[in-house]
């Protein structure tokens, strides 16, 4: 029993973070129909970058973060400007494999700047632990899911209040009419490029900050895929839902099956997940049923 | 439109026909007479270079029947050649059954698998059938990997050399022979394919599928059927590789190998026969050249640690992009204008 409270906390911490990740590839999703396979490598370049400049430069920690943020920013506007504008209204196949071609190109840029595949970043967190129960959660875990948490409450208030959030949610919903309306779509694409990139570079400093940098990071990528599928493609609130949901089952299936089955079994559920739920009900929870016409 | 003026046809079988005129059939006849000396003057290292790329050839085109002309898109490839090389090895190896019963029953299998992956495709596309053969193709690695008893694990498999009728096949030289007899086997069988019912089927659905499905076409059926026929292919590719590097562990297929194919087909050019052989003949043959290059440079300039592994997948990623930005169609696009050219010169109009 005392094992299921300590499996439930840190799953829905960790998927905390997933569902931050996956809440950038929701962003470039609904605004400009792109679906983002590099997640992964954007958080692997990322928590790279970050140990770049806290542990290789030196730099405090407070400007080293900000560094981080703004090197994020700079990343998904290049992205978004020399790849994918150039593929504005092109099928869906090249959307998606161009993506692919990134993940590819940062996979090389990680390789040839970082040649090593381990690093551990300096203690961002206090590293004390704290007793809930009978669990034991260190503080790293209830701070990442705390910062998630802030940056969805912010990013909501965004969409609801700021401007360019709500061209964003009108972009989402019909871009003739936004155009029609006088707001720039590619700014608004490259302004979901960059809130992917930036949430994707968080969530990385998040995971690596507990776990170190692996190559591993970028199967976190791939787990907010499964987020986002068990969640609907176009649904921030799918995400923010489905992210514990992932972790629970992630930390809790893992501590339970592993004895029956074989060790790494915890990698794998989200992707089990992802079969099952293709099966299920494949638009996800929340996501919108797409009804084509010829 | 493929041919040069004064060709006429007065049956519908000449019409049909792939080789049509003296040319096509003398030059295919010196393609043979090359491709069967080929072991004669290559050595040892540029032949394992013509099997690596025979071998491709064979995914490369499985991929291609279920992308360019289904239009299904799959980034579990390097999964299914895994299935394929893994029940191969593990029947030849652990069984001891003859090689010929291995491939078969490694394309078999791998179609299967791929087909049990392939479900979701009825009901939903694009983005979403990327992720679940994704997720298809970490399941398998992982099973791979921690099903012991069965594969060796992370430890790998000894496979044995290919055996057919008594003759083994060890040397590069002989297997060059049974790779590209293999090969040649698969193109004109994708080649033929497109052109007969199932083909124009996958066509249809690749281009509009509810169209597709309101004229008659079986959409369940077809799909599952491109994805049978693709991951067969991958399973036939992943046979002969067990075969070909003799021992067998997960780290040939990664997930960046199951982007390369992807990145292949669309450099050689989606939808076309010859549109996987120039791709795969180029990216093996860019890898060959920079992972030549990488050391020399590296050395030379006194370039960053990183550099030699950092490049390749660099390179493959610019190429990818650049690609798509400039020629959508594939090289095999440019190969069709560089014959329309050819055919007129030099009087164009």
């Amino acid at each position: 029993m005392d094992e299921l409270l300590q499996y439930i906390i840190t799953g829905l911490t960790v998927g905390m973070v997933y569902a931050l990740i996956a809440l950038g590839f929701v962003f470039v999703w609904k605004s400009s129909g792109v679906a983002n396979l590099a997640l992964g490598q954007l958080v692997l370049i990322s928590s790279w970058f970050t140990y770049g400049m806290l542990v290789q430069v030196g730099l405090p920690a407070w400007i080293g973060l900000l560094l981080v943020i703004i090197f994020a920013m700079a990343l998904g506007w290049i992205t978004e400007r020399f790849v994918l504008r150039p593929l504005i209204a092109q099928p869906i196949l090249s959307l998606i494999t161009i993506t692919l071609g990134l993940a590819y190109l940062i996979e090389g840029l990680v390789n040839f700047i970082w040649p090593k595949s381990v690093a551990a970043l300096p203690h961002i967190f206090p590293q004390q632990t704290i007793h809930i129960g009978t669990a034991v959660v260190s503080m790293e875990y209830l701070l990442a899911a705390l910062i998630s948490l802030v940056l969805f409450i912010l990013l909501s208030l965004y969409f609801r209040y700021n401007r360019m959030g709500i061209a964003m949610r009108a972009t989402a919903d019909d871009q003739l009419a936004v155009q029609a309306c006088g707001i720039p779509v590619t700014k608004i694409f490259s302004r979901s490029w960059m809130f992917a990139c930036v949430l994707a570079a968080i969530g990385g400093v998040l995971m690596s900050s507990i776990g170190g940098i692996t190559y591993g990071l970028v199967h976190t990528g791939l787990k907010a895929f499964s987020v986002v599928i068990l969640g609907g493609l176009d649904s921030f609130l799918g995400a923010i839902i489905a992210g514990p949901i992932i972790g629970l089952a992630e930390n809790v299936g893992g501590g339970y099956l592993t004895p029956l089955t074989w060790p790494g079994v915890k990698d794998v559920i989200p992707f089990i997940i992802i079969i099952i739920v293709m099966f299920l009900k494949p638009y996800g929870l929340f996501g919108e049923e797409r009804i084509e016409r010829i | 439109m493929d041919l040069p003026s004064g060709i006429r046809n007065y049956t519908y079988d000449r019409d049909m026909a792939i080789f049509r005129t003296k040319t096509h059939w003398s030059m295919l006849l010196i393609l043979f007479v090359i491709l069967g000396t080929l072991p004669l003057y290559l050595d040892n290292h540029w032949l394992s270079v013509a099997n690596l790329i025979g071998i491709t050839i064979i995914a490369a085109t499985g991929l291609n029947i279920l992308i360019g002309y289904c239009g299904q898109l799959s980034i579990g490839h390097a999964g299914f050649i895994a299935v394929g090389a893994y029940t191969s090895a593990v029947l030849t190896n652990r069984l001891e059954l003859p090689f010929l019963v291995g491939l078969i029953s490694a394309g078999l299998l791998s179609g299967f698998i791929g087909v049990v992956f392939g479900i979701p495709s009825v009901r939903v596309k694009g983005f979403y059938l990327a992720i679940s053969t994704i997720a298809a193709q970490i399941i398998i690695i992982w099973i791979i990997n921690h099903w012991e008893s069965v594969t060796g694990g992370f430890n790998g498999i000894v496979v044995p050399p290919a055996k057919i009728a008594g003759i083994t096949f060890v040397s590069q030289g002989s297997q060059f022979y049974l790779i590209i007899g293999i090969a040649i086997l698969v193109i004109f069988f994708a080649k033929n394919l497109a052109r007969t019912r199932v083909g124009r089927a996958f066509i249809a659905i690749r281009d509009n599928d509810l169209a597709a499905e309101v004229m008659g076409i079986n959409l369940f059926r077809y799909k599952l059927l491109a994805f049978f026929i693709g991951c067969f292919l991958a399973g036939i590719a992943g046979s002969l590789l067990a075969h070909w590097i003799g021992f067998m562990n997960t780290e040939n297929f990664r997930l960046t190998e199951s982007i390369l194919y992807v990145g292949i087909i669309i450099i050689g050019g989606l939808g076309s026969t010859i549109g996987p052989i120039l791709g795969v003949v180029f990216i093996r043959l860019l890898e060959k050249g920079i992972s030549f290059l990488a050391p020399t440079l590296e050395s030379t300039f006194d370039l960053p640690a990183g550099f030699t592994t950092g490049i390749g997948p660099m390179v493959f990623g610019i190429v990818i992009i650049l690609f798509l930005i400039l020629e959508p169609r594939g090289l095999a696009h440019r190969w069709q204008l560089f014959k329309a050219s050819y055919r007129l010169w030099p009087f164009s109009y």
